[in-house]
């Protein structure tokens, strides 16, 4: 069935597609629309006019000046298959296979994977814990942003009308044997699951193995991605023994707010996304 | 509803068409192209009935907009084989037992051509990649038999 | 070729796999014809409500639409139900669940006809409603329907309970809730309907096209003479596409009838999952008794069926949940009593394995129960029970022939369970390990109850170049009844099966040949098919002897020729024989017909004989378990199945895979989330199906010893493949975490909860 839109502008590059944005302010960008085309056609969006973003040269990664840059329409499978990504955010190349099954993964990008805000978006918790930035552009100038601050809500973002993610910019680091990331979700199935749950974790280690800086971020447990910032500040300086770990999860609570829905009770993810936790910790504490 | 128009290469042959804008590269193969391979059994990305390649990759079909296909390269169940009568993974799932009921079974060929393509052949690998197809009648397991003998095909190219 | 030259046993490609393989196959939406109007369906988002009016004046000024129907517009009855005539096809002045319907459109686009469709209002007051069985039974509820809740009850009654009590040393009681199942099959519901002056065409995705021809001819007030009825291919079905077709059917072929024009309905998923039915949930009670010995001594069963708001199948699948109640062991005495009870909840219906699965679900958990109280591996107490050589009598005082396999499936399954190898390692986790063993006593073909419609029709034509044309009754919905009908008839006729085309059913060409279901297509379809050929021979024979030289009884036909018995040279090709009839004016068309044979029943008892014969087979299922996240992999599935005699390898193997990762979805993810009647999760984002990912390895053993009396000795497998899985499983998880769980699914919170005292964060924990 067609989708109830009058029309849909193709820009063919990225400065007209920012033109055209501000031509048509109520416009709805779109570029993989695994999300906005289920939800235009289930009613939960409308708009008249699409702005079809797959030729606005939006599909890109670039290494450079301690920086990786990834375009807004690059694909989930595009990231997972990058060099670049493995090396600068292994969690973030884990996350993006992890996005739906692979033809979705071929389609959805990681600027509609972030604008559509869902507090269950796989690839916001590693980025989070990357302390990622994006850059937004709309006629009106560009501005950048820490991704933290993208998110206002479930399905709510700062994004003003008429702007766009041109890219997300992951600073690099040199993976050091000192520095333990990674990504994992929980859902009732194993593959092509929408997560209950989900962690992404940053250890760096001291040579006596304890944790010098943790950075966690969490999914599907509050209304948006968060940083996991009580358990974070608790686990500083402290090595990953059974007790602590135990400790650690307890303070997790205080970052999380999760909810009664039809795809899990706010019990279970209080759950998942501690036993997550404490494994990502038990893991670093093996080496 | 405004019209666009689109031009494509689908199944290695150019070719136009003045589509509504709303409307779905699914529905502009079934029912501009007359192409009825590519079934819809979800509308919403999590069946995978309406799997097709584009630019070479696997994508669900139902969430592609038409309008977006520009340029692009599609290819479906019919075009599969390219100049063969039969892709070998189509000519496996016959001969193993891979198809039931059917519906899936064009979704499912063309991810695992896809998957032969990009030379993923290790099963649990091919089990994860698979999962955006959902097979309600087989179980899977002849599916797997199939794209284990198609890979073991010589002179695929 | 295997079996002397013949197809039987084989593995020869199906006839319908290459069109479906290359996109060529024409489902119903992938058939357009000039002037086509498109179907939707105004359906209602309440369970329970009286009705005031129904206004379709703004449904009818959407662009494109060319009719609204409302129930007064139905010509013929306003009724769609398959044996209770308690279902309206559209709604009159009551609403009973979610989905019912107000009005039917039709137009130009099939996005006018939805959009037109959330455009038709009632005027509704809401009604409570019930939602629960347990209430519905209770006095002073609400009732669904003015005949009362209670649809109907069975019986089993055999034996002194009281006498074997006293002899039963361990006693277990429990308590299961067994939820429901969507069938999702991979096509929707999709129908097209052609109408002429006076009569209609409808061409329909599902398994039994006769019962659309009943439903559609008693709408429009036709006889039956004037519906035809056509299946076209199907996507799948498992249940789903036997009762519920004639409802979408009966609303395209209203519209076809009031446009005159072509109608074509087909569902979008969410409206599939929202409005048809569904595998029955079941409250299972049991009190069963074993001796020291581990001797079975009585056995106690109280069943409870959540019909939904309208009856449909629901008293067909208490009758065979009530006679498999007790499953493959030798018990004395034993009680079952098995209700059925009306609900504002999503209607039951048929789905594969038809009330057999819950009910063994719940057997096979008594029975671990059981071993556990007593000491025993859950093996060996099945092993001192469990139907075999000795031990031949089941819980409904049914004799069985020599020998019965139960026994042999449950060596079979268990050797090799452990022989065999999981598919995959597993992700990091911590790993639980356990095995659970399950049997199921299949009764092959449709109960004492529904002995009625246990017939069958067939068609054999020979073409003059020594090919066939047949057709049956019983259709291809996935499973292999093209392959299945093929087989047969190639291995009757001595012919390469290439040679013998099936053709879908189609009510104009067969005489109506009762539902596609109870495991009986091939069993059904090949025994009338058996009946032609032997009915062809008759003038074939003669013809061929003749030109052999021989005496017609000394004909044989094999390798696409007739042969002298005894002289294997002298031959002579099938197409020159049938040239031959051809030439003489012989007929080369004949019918066959197979009925089941009579048998004696006592419905006030539940005792006698309520099916003609059994298949068993057991399914042992190892799993590893993350307790942590009650997360669990399947690993591997042995399955031994008594077969009676293998017609097409592929085919059977494809059956018993797929009804194993059907009845794993079941048991562990597919849950249907009801809120006041209404499913919170009607698409596959929140209904999860397993995929490829989740595939256990699975290992297959057939016995071949005990013969059906399906064609060349075959019983059914669609059904027996998939019910003892899902106990199986529940038997492995509790075995690898070491508690009881009653419920299905076992969802991850579930299996959480289970081990709550346990869990290392318990704290968190409900």
């Amino acid at each position: 069935m067609d989708l109830a839109v009058q029309r849909v502008l193709r820009p063919g590059s990225f400065e007209e597609a920012v033109r055209v944005m501000a031509e048509h302010p109520h416009a709805l960008p779109i570029a993989g629309g695994t999300d906005l085309v289920v939800q235009l056609r289930d009613g939960r969006r409308a708009a008249d006019v699409l702005v079809d973003l797959s030729g606005a040269g939006l599909a890109f990664i670039t290494a450079r000046n301690g920086v990786v840059e990834i375009g807004g329409a690059t694909t989930m499978d595009a990231i997972a298959n990058s060099r670049e990504i493995r090396d600068a955010c292994p969690a973030l190349a884990a996350a993006s296979r992890l996005v739906g099954a692979w033809p979705i993964q071929c389609r959805a990008t990681l600027g509609g994977n972030l604008a559509n805000a869902s507090p269950a978006a796989d690839t916001a918790p590693p980025l989070l814990v990357a302390e990622a930035s994006v850059h937004l552009v709309s006629a009106d100038g560009d501005r950048r942003i820490q991704l933290s601050e993208l998110f206002s809500g479930p399905g709510e973002t700062c994004l003003r009308p008429g702007e766009l993610i041109r890219s997300i910019m992951i600073p690099t680091q040199h993976l050091q044997r000192t520095v333990r990331e990674g990504f994992a979700k929980v859902g009732p199935r194993w593959e092509q699951i929408i997560s209950v749950a989900s962690l992404a974790h940053r250890f760096e280690l001291d040579a006596d193995g304890s944790i010098r800086e943790a950075r966690v971020a969490v999914g599907s447990v509050a209304p948006t991605p968060v940083r996991a910032r009580a358990a974070e500040q608790f686990l500083a300086g402290k090595p990953p023994t059974a007790a602590v770990r135990r400790e650690a999860a307890r303070h997790l609570q205080d970052d999380i707010s999760p909810i009664d829905d039809v795809r899990a009770p706010a019990w279970y993810r209080r759950v998942a996304v501690s036993v997550l936790l404490d494994r990502a910790l038990t893991e670093a504490a093996d080496g | 509803m405004g019209s666009v128009t689109v031009s494509l290469v689908l199944n290695g042959e150019q070719r136009t068409f003045e589509v509504p804008a709303g409307r779905r590269l699914l529905d502009l193969l079934r029912d501009d192209a007359g192409l009825t391979g590519t079934k819809e059994g979800c509308g919403a990305g999590e069946c995978g009935a309406c799997t097709v390649l584009l630019n070479g990759l696997p994508v669900p079909s139902c969430l592609v907009l038409a309008a977006s296909c520009e340029g692009a390269d599609v290819v479906t169940v019919e075009g599969l084989g390219g100049d063969r009568p039969l892709h070998p993974l189509q000519r496996a799932m016959v001969e193993r037992g891979g198809v039931q009921c059917g519906f899936c079974t064009p979704g499912v060929v063309t991810t695992g051509a896809a998957l032969l393509e990009h030379g993923i052949t290790e099963p649990l690998e091919q089990g994860r990649r698979l999962a955006g197809n959902l097979c309600r009648c087989t179980g899977y397991s002849k599916i797997f038999e199939a794209l284990q003998a198609a890979a073991r095909e010589p002179g695929d190219d | 070729m295997t079996d002397g030259g013949t197809p039987l046993g084989g593995s020869h490609a199906r006839p319908d796999a290459l069109a479906k393989v290359t996109g060529q196959t024409r489902y119903v939406g992938d058939i357009a014809l000039p002037g086509m109007l498109h179907a939707a369906v105004a359906a209602a988002d309440v369970s329970s409500a009286r009705v005031g009016s129904v206004d379709t004046s703004r449904a009818l000024e959407i662009p494109g639409v060319e009719a609204v129907m409302t129930a007064q517009d139905v010509p013929g009855a306003n009724l769609i139900g398959v044996i209770f005539p308690d279902q309206p096809l559209l709604v009159e002045d009551r609403v009973r669940m979610v989905g019912d319907r107000f009005a039917v459109v039709a137009a130009r686009s099939p996005e006018a006809a939805w959009r037109s469709a959330t455009a038709v209002s009632a005027q509704l007051e809401p009604l409570a409603g019930v939602h629960d069985p347990v209430e519905a039974l209770k006095a002073g509820a609400d009732a669904v329907h003015d005949s009362g809740n209670l649809v109907h009850t069975f019986r089993v009654e055999r034996g002194d309970i009281k006498k074997a009590e006293a002899r039963a040393t361990v006693v277990v009681e429990a308590e299961y809730r067994i939820g429901g199942q969507e069938h999702a099959y991979l096509e929707p519901q999709a129908c097209l309907a052609i109408p002429e002056a006076g009569r209609v065409t409808v061409l329909a995705s599902c398994q039994c096209p006769f019962y659309i021809q009943q439903g559609v001819a008693r709408v429009l007030g036709l006889p039956l003479s004037a519906v035809r009825v056509e299946q076209a291919p199907t996507g799948g079905a498992f249940g789903g596409k036997e009762d519920y077709p004639s409802e979408p059917a009966a609303c395209a072929a209203l519209l076809a009838w009031r446009t005159r024009r072509p109608v074509r309905l087909l569902y979008p998923r969410e409206h599939d999952l929202q409005a048809t039915t569904k595998r029955h949930a079941m409250r299972v009670h049991h009190r069963w008794g074993a001796d020291r010995a581990g001797r079975l001594r009585f056995a106690e069963v109280d069943v409870l069926l959540d019909a939904g708001a309208y009856a449909g199948l629901s008293t067909v699948v208490a009758e065979r949940a009530n006679a498999s109640a007790i499953g493959p062991y030798d018990v004395a005495a034993v009680r079952v009593r098995t209700r059925v009870a009306y609900t504002n909840n999503l209607f039951g219906g048929a789905f594969r394995g038809f009330g057999a699965p819950q009910v063994t679900w719940a057997h096979e958990a008594t029975m671990d129960r059981l071993a556990r109280e007593l000491g025993l591996h859950p093996v060996e107490l099945r092993r001192r029970n469990v139907l075999g050589e000795r031990r031949r009598v089941t819980s409904t005082g049914q004799r069985l022939p020599a020998p019965v396999m139960a026994k042999a499936c449950l060596e079979k399954a268990v050797a090799a369970s452990s022989a065999g190898q999981p598919a995959r390692a597993l992700p990091p986790g911590r790993w639980l390990h356990g095995t659970g063993t399950a049997l199921v006593l299949y009764g092959c073909n449709l109960h004492h109850g529904g002995q009625h419609l246990d017939r069958s029709s067939a068609v054999v034509i020979l073409q003059a170049d020594g090919s066939a044309v047949v057709r049956v009754g019983l259709t291809e919905m996935g499973q292999g009844n093209l392959v299945a009908a093929q087989t047969v008839a190639a291995t009757a006729l001595g012919i390469d099966p290439v040679k013998v085309e099936v053709w879908q059913p189609d009510t104009t060409t067969v005489a109506d040949s009762g539902p596609t279901v109870a495991s009986r297509g091939a069993h059904a379809s090949g025994l009338a098919i058996l009946e032609a050929v032997r009915r062809l021979r008759r003038r074939l024979d003669p013809v061929a002897a003749e030109l052999l030289g021989c005496e017609p009884s000394q004909v044989m036909l094999g390798g696409d020729a007739a042969r002298v018995f005894g002289e294997p040279e002298q031959t002579i090709a099938m197409e020159q024989v049938v040239q031959e009839m051809v030439r003489r004016r012989i007929e080369t068309i004949a019918t066959g017909w197979y009925r089941s044979r009579r048998r004696r029943f006592d419905p006030a008892t539940g005792l006698g004989s309520p099916y003609e014969f059994y298949a068993m087979a057991c399914h042992v299922a190892r799993v590893a378990v993350d307790p942590d996240l009650g997360l669990v992999r399947v690993e591997h599935v042995a399955a031994a199945h008594d077969v009676g005699k293998v017609l097409h390898r592929d085919a059977l193997e494809g059956q018993i895979q797929g009804g194993i990762v059907q009845a794993m979805g079941w048991a562990l993810t597919e849950e249907l989330k009801l809120s006041r009647g209404r499913l919170l999760n009607p698409g596959f984002t929140d209904y999860l199906i397993p995929t490829s990912d989740d595939a256990p390895a699975i290992s297959i053993a057939l016995l071949e010893d005990a013969p059906g009396s399906g064609p060349f000795g075959s019983k059914g497998i669609g059904e027996p493949s998939f019910i003892p899985t899902a106990a199986a499983i529940r038997n492995a998880v509790c075995d690898a975490i070491g508690a009881e769980v009653d419920r299905l699914p076992l969802t991850p919170p579930v299996i959480v909860e289970a081990v709550a005292a346990r869990h290392p964060f318990s704290f968190l924990l409900p």
